[in-house]
């Protein structure tokens, strides 16, 4: 898949650059170039389409008939007459605060568990991979409903009853799939390892620098922008997270609503209720909340991402 | 460079393939039809399809088919698109919705090419929005306790017979639970299917002529409060397998063993064969306590043409003969139900082999006794069955009080109803 | 493999123990890891009473006629077909991610142009929004545009990098190269483009690789956007085809689709064993040295 036949050149540091700069106006016209695809991507599969559905929270859509202007009905509907609606902000926000730290803990610890390893490397990594292609799948769906049922494995082992049929419980076995999916952040963070010059550490242990001590200064810091990708991917994941409680639930969110999370409501409302208006506000209120997290979290960041190309900025 | 080389091939095959959306290809008039249903239903389906081509040489139907819940959500997508099929299948709960959203052709105005004299007047008319057959009924269903009949049997409790009221059904259920320490029955009340039936047996309806809730908060409240006793006794299924019901029969307590019978749709029931080694025997529903039946014979399946198709005269003839040629029908079977032409249920019902046959005597047992259908659901229906379990589930995990629970239905259903 | 050069800090031996106990730790977290998949792979030769009823893992008989079932296709489409589909899907959507979304991500890393603040904070944002909510917008373009029951709805967007995930990945691994990297290749007379194609890209390989690995699974995987976008059944996909195998309005055939899924997956396994070995490629062996 690789999109150059060159070889990569050996490039020689220099204590000075020199070089000449091109002129600004030709930088910033081969920045456009590289930009073209998206740019027409994010203007007519993308800006044009949100902008119909920012039009649309505005108004009662039932998919078919022509959308009529609301005003601002739909959001303080929401937000006031709609219990079911708080009912699913509670269950998303549970499960973000749940299933974003556990994948992404597991996730890194194998991941530098892997890096640490001499031999068997790839069949770890394709092992812990597995599950992660399976995506959440009606049969995978369908085997974690066995699992967490009453007098299935777990319910054997712990003592818990069923998982899935219990209020209490749902979420955590839906959160579980989740988690136990948690490959892409781990090859994330494995690619993000294997950027790391080695070097850094070969100086680092003729320096006497412990094992820990590298950890800290070394791989923190230099795996900080993919640590930080993730954090902020799996956040904006979590928050939308449909498929596996869809998948499990039947679609309906059960039981009791506990599973019923925002992009599963949302769904509901636009797709089996028709009211394609009152979801469209559903997801707009559902961006600015994101935003604001991930905006949140850019700020942190600049605390404690490191970029090796930040110098000249 | 080998990326652009690639991309290069991939538009060449990609263009290769377009345009098929077209409406007349090679000269031929294409018609499009959907459906939902199975790979059985399918292979039968296209057999039938193949013989109308062969009838009609200028006309190419392209067919395509998912899972019921698939279906419904990509038909939506397509006629919000502007990109209704030519000929789709849809059900009584979606046909107001489609109706009135003018995705759906006015039938009337292709009488010609499309004949409904063999269809029973009650059953067409549950196609009809404001005065206009928007869609014709292909198979009419009815609603059955489907029960493991060996179990049944060994336990000694008295079988469903016709004419059971629903305190007849309730005490089967406590004996069998006693009896074979399994709860008797799915419970009911996360199903509005089902206390459709019981209201109807009180002489009421779930909505009005003009579409609003035929019962009150109370109605409600007493249905719920009967079930959700009969679910503390043990009498019926616990909340934890209540509320993993998704509409297969593979997940109802009767298909996973852990139940007698269950309340379902007939044509589903034939599902049960494969998972209840004892057999299945479907009996009548439980009727009001007067008497009086609850249950009806629901058109399963309805077809209808999009009000922009460009070839209304072609789909209007290719519904007629899925509807009324008698070699369709030989081919077609009972896959989409019992026929609801008379004449062709005469014909083939002789010929019905296994379940199909069973579910056609069963319906036999039933013609004549049933109550007129009531016009199609409200198009906020659709939603309201989704609401009508959630706000159960609030029920039978004893979150709420049936009377706070059927009081919040109330509110969600009027708001939906409004709009 | 590269592990020797790749593993450098370990200078010293590590003590024996340390290995054993690492080794030890993943085998039994892949044990329960693993155990879901041994179930799906035992329910796909369950007879169809114990599909969803059993809570065994183990069938009490082997039905492979649910593999003969699913190996004959839906609706006279064969599974071949089905197969073949799949693939040019998801090989299109890797060549046109990986293209697109490395392009877009270079400008966003290392270039510098108006309104790049405002620009990458709107990229991020599309990610922000659910996509049932554009859905119907999306379907009604692409409906104007002729494409609906074509691959092109499925293939296009990832030629427009409309999926943001991968430009942020891979401007993140850009940004953490060193930028003295292009300078030296300035000064040895490279534009951006060249800087680009010979510097930049190859050692953001592990980046591009990823990007491959997911959107083959992931567009694999897309039951949504294969379902609303084709109609006709010989352009079917693998993904669309199982589901054909339930529905609840009449039987449903759980257990020829738990088969059809494991011959699904499959070819993503196969794809994820030959591309995953070169994940482990970084710059620790891309040539360069201080």
């Amino acid at each position: 898949m690789t999109t150059t036949t060159e070889t990569p050149t050996t490039v020689r540091t220099r204590q000075t650059a020199a070089g000449k700069k091109p002129p600004r106006r030709q930088r910033e016209g081969a920045a456009w170039v590289f930009l073209s695809p998206w740019v027409l991507g994010a203007a007519v599969l993308t800006l044009l389409p949100m902008a119909v559905s920012l039009y649309l929270s505005f108004t009662d859509y039932d998919l078919f008939n022509p959308p009529q202007w609301v005003g601002l009905r739909n959001y303080t509907q929401m937000f006031t007459e709609d219990p079911r609606y708080w009912r699913s902000v509670v269950a998303t926000l549970t499960y973000v605060v749940i299933a974003v730290p556990l994948q992404l803990g597991l996730a890194l610890v194998v991941a530098l568990a892997l890096k640490s390893m001499r031999r068997g490397r790839a069949f770890y990594r394709s092992a812990f991979y597995a599950p992660s292609l399976l995506g959440a799948s009606m049969s995978i769906a369908l085997v974690w409903r066995a699992i967490f049922n009453d007098g299935g494995t777990v319910d054997n082992l712990l003592g818990t009853g069923g998982w899935v049929n219990q209020p209490g419980w749902a979420l955590f076995a839906v959160a579980l799939l989740t988690v136990w999916q948690f490959g892409a952040p781990m090859v994330i963070f494995l690619a993000g390892l294997q950027q790391i010059p080695g070097e850094l550490y070969e100086a680092a242990a003729v320096d006497g620098a412990s094992r820990w001590r590298q950890f800290l200064s070394i791989t923190v810091p230099m795996l900080s922008p993919v640590i930080f990708f993730n954090l902020v991917l799996q956040t904006i994941q979590a928050f939308q997270v449909f498929t596996p409680a869809f998948a499990i639930s039947a679609g309906k969110g059960g039981p009791a609503d506990s599973t019923l999370f925002y992009t599963l409501y949302l769904y509901d409302r636009g797709f089996v209720a028709s009211h394609m208006g009152y979801a469209s506000a559903m997801a707009w209120v559902l961006l600015l909340v994101i935003g604001a997290v991930t905006a949140v979290l850019f700020r942190t960041s600049r605390s404690w991402v490191f970029y090796a190309s930040e110098g000249d900025r | 460079m080998t990326a652009t080389a690639a991309v290069l091939a991939l538009c060449a095959a990609l263009a290769g393939c377009s345009g098929s959306g077209d409406s007349v290809g090679g000269g031929k008039v294409v018609l499009r039809y959907t459906w939902w249903g199975n790979p059985d239903r399918a292979a039968r389906t296209e057999e039938a399809v193949a013989l109308f081509e062969e009838r009609n040489p200028g006309v190419d139907i392209q067919t395509s088919f998912s899972g019921y819940d698939a279906y419904k959500q990509k038909l939506a997508t397509q006629a919000a698109g502007g990109d209704a099929p030519d000929v789709m299948q849809l059900d009584y709960r979606m046909i107001d919705q489609y109706a009135s959203g003018g995705v759906l052709l006015d039938l009337a105005k292709q009488k010609s090419a499309l004949s409904t004299a063999d269809i029973d007047k009650g059953l067409l008319a549950t196609g009809v929005v404001d005065g206009k057959q928007y869609a014709i009924p292909q198979a009419r269903g009815t609603e059955t306790t489907a029960y493991d009949a060996k179990q049944w049997k060994a336990s000694g409790v008295e079988l469903p017979r016709e004419g059971w009221t629903w305190s007849d059904w309730a005490d089967a259920m406590r004996a069998l639970a006693k009896e074979t320490g399994k709860p008797g029955g799915t419970d009911p009340g996360q199903s509005e299917d089902c206390f459709e039936v019981w209201l109807r047996g009180q002489g009421k309806d779930l909505y009005t002529k003009d579409r609003q809730l035929g019962f009150t908060a109370d109605d409600l409240a007493e249905w719920w409060t009967f079930t959700d006793k009969l679910r503390r006794e043990g009498a019926v299924s616990p909340a934890g397998e209540t509320t993993q019901l998704d509409g297969t029969v593979e997940n109802t307590p009767l298909g996973r063993g852990k139940a007698i019978s269950d309340m379902n749709w007939d044509a589903p029931a034939s599902g049960f064969l494969a998972l209840v080694p004892g057999g299945v025997t479907l009996a009548p529903m439980p009727s009001g306590e007067d008497g009086t039946p609850g249950q009806y014979f629901k058109p399963s399946m309805f077809m209808g043409v999009a009000e922009d198709s460009e070839h209304p005269k072609e789909s209007a003839e290719f519904i007629d003969f899925m509807l009324n040629d008698m070699d369709a029908a030989k081919i077609l079977g009972a896959t989409r139900g019992i026929p609801i032409n008379a004449k062709i249920r005469e014909a083939i019902g002789p010929e019905l082999k296994d379940f199909d046959k069973t579910i056609d005597d069963y319906q036999a047992s039933l013609d004549g006794d049933l109550n007129a259908p009531p016009q199609a659901p409200p198009s906020g229906d659709s939603a309201l069955q989704t609401t009508f379990m959630r706000d159960y589930d609030q029920v039978s995990y004893e979150r709420m009080s049936p009377r706070e629970a059927a009081e919040n239905y109330i509110t969600e259903a009027k708001a939906e109803l409004r709009s | 493999m590269t592990t020797s050069t790749a593993a450098t800090p370990a200078v010293r031996k590590p003590i024996a123990w340390r290995r054993v106990a690492l080794h030890t730790g993943c085998l039994a977290a892949l044990l329960v890891m693993l155990y879901p998949l041994a179930w799906l792979l035992a329910t796909s030769v369950k007879p169809a009473d114990e599909v969803i009823a059993s809570l065994n893992l183990l069938p009490s008989s082997l039905e492979w006629s649910n593999y003969s079932t699913a190996l004959e296709g839906v609706n006279e489409v064969s599974v071949w077909r089905l197969l073949g589909n799949s693939l040019f899907i998801a090989g299109g959507a890797v060549i046109g991610n990986v293209l697109s979304c490395s392009l877009a991500a270079y400008a966003f890393a290392r270039l510098r142009f108006r309104f790049r603040g405002p620009l990458f904070a709107f990229m991020i944002a599309t990610i922000m929004l659910p996509h049932h909510a554009v859905l119907i917008p999306q379907y009604i373009i692409f409906n104007q545009l002729g494409m609906v029951n074509t691959y092109w709805p499925l293939i296009l967007p990832k030629f427009l990098a409309t999926e943001a995930f991968f430009v942020f990945l891979i401007v993140q691994f850009m940004r953490g190269l060193p930028r003295e990297l292009e300078e030296a290749a300035r000064i040895d007379g490279a534009g951006p483009f060249r800087s680009f194609f010979s510097v930049i890209l190859p050692l953001t390989r592990p980046a591009l690789i990823t990007t491959a690995i997911f959107t083959f699974i992931w567009t694999w995987n897309d039951f949504f956007t294969q379902l609303i976008y084709l109609f006709s059944p010989e352009k079917f996909t693998l993904t669309l085809a199982l589901r054909q195998f339930v529905d609840a309005s009449s039987q449903s055939a759980f257990g020829p689709m738990f088969a059809m899924s494991v011959i699904a997956l499959l070819p993503i396994v196969l794809f994820f064993l030959a591309f995953q070995r070169f994940l482990v490629e970084g710059m620790a062996n891309s040539g360069i040295k201080g």
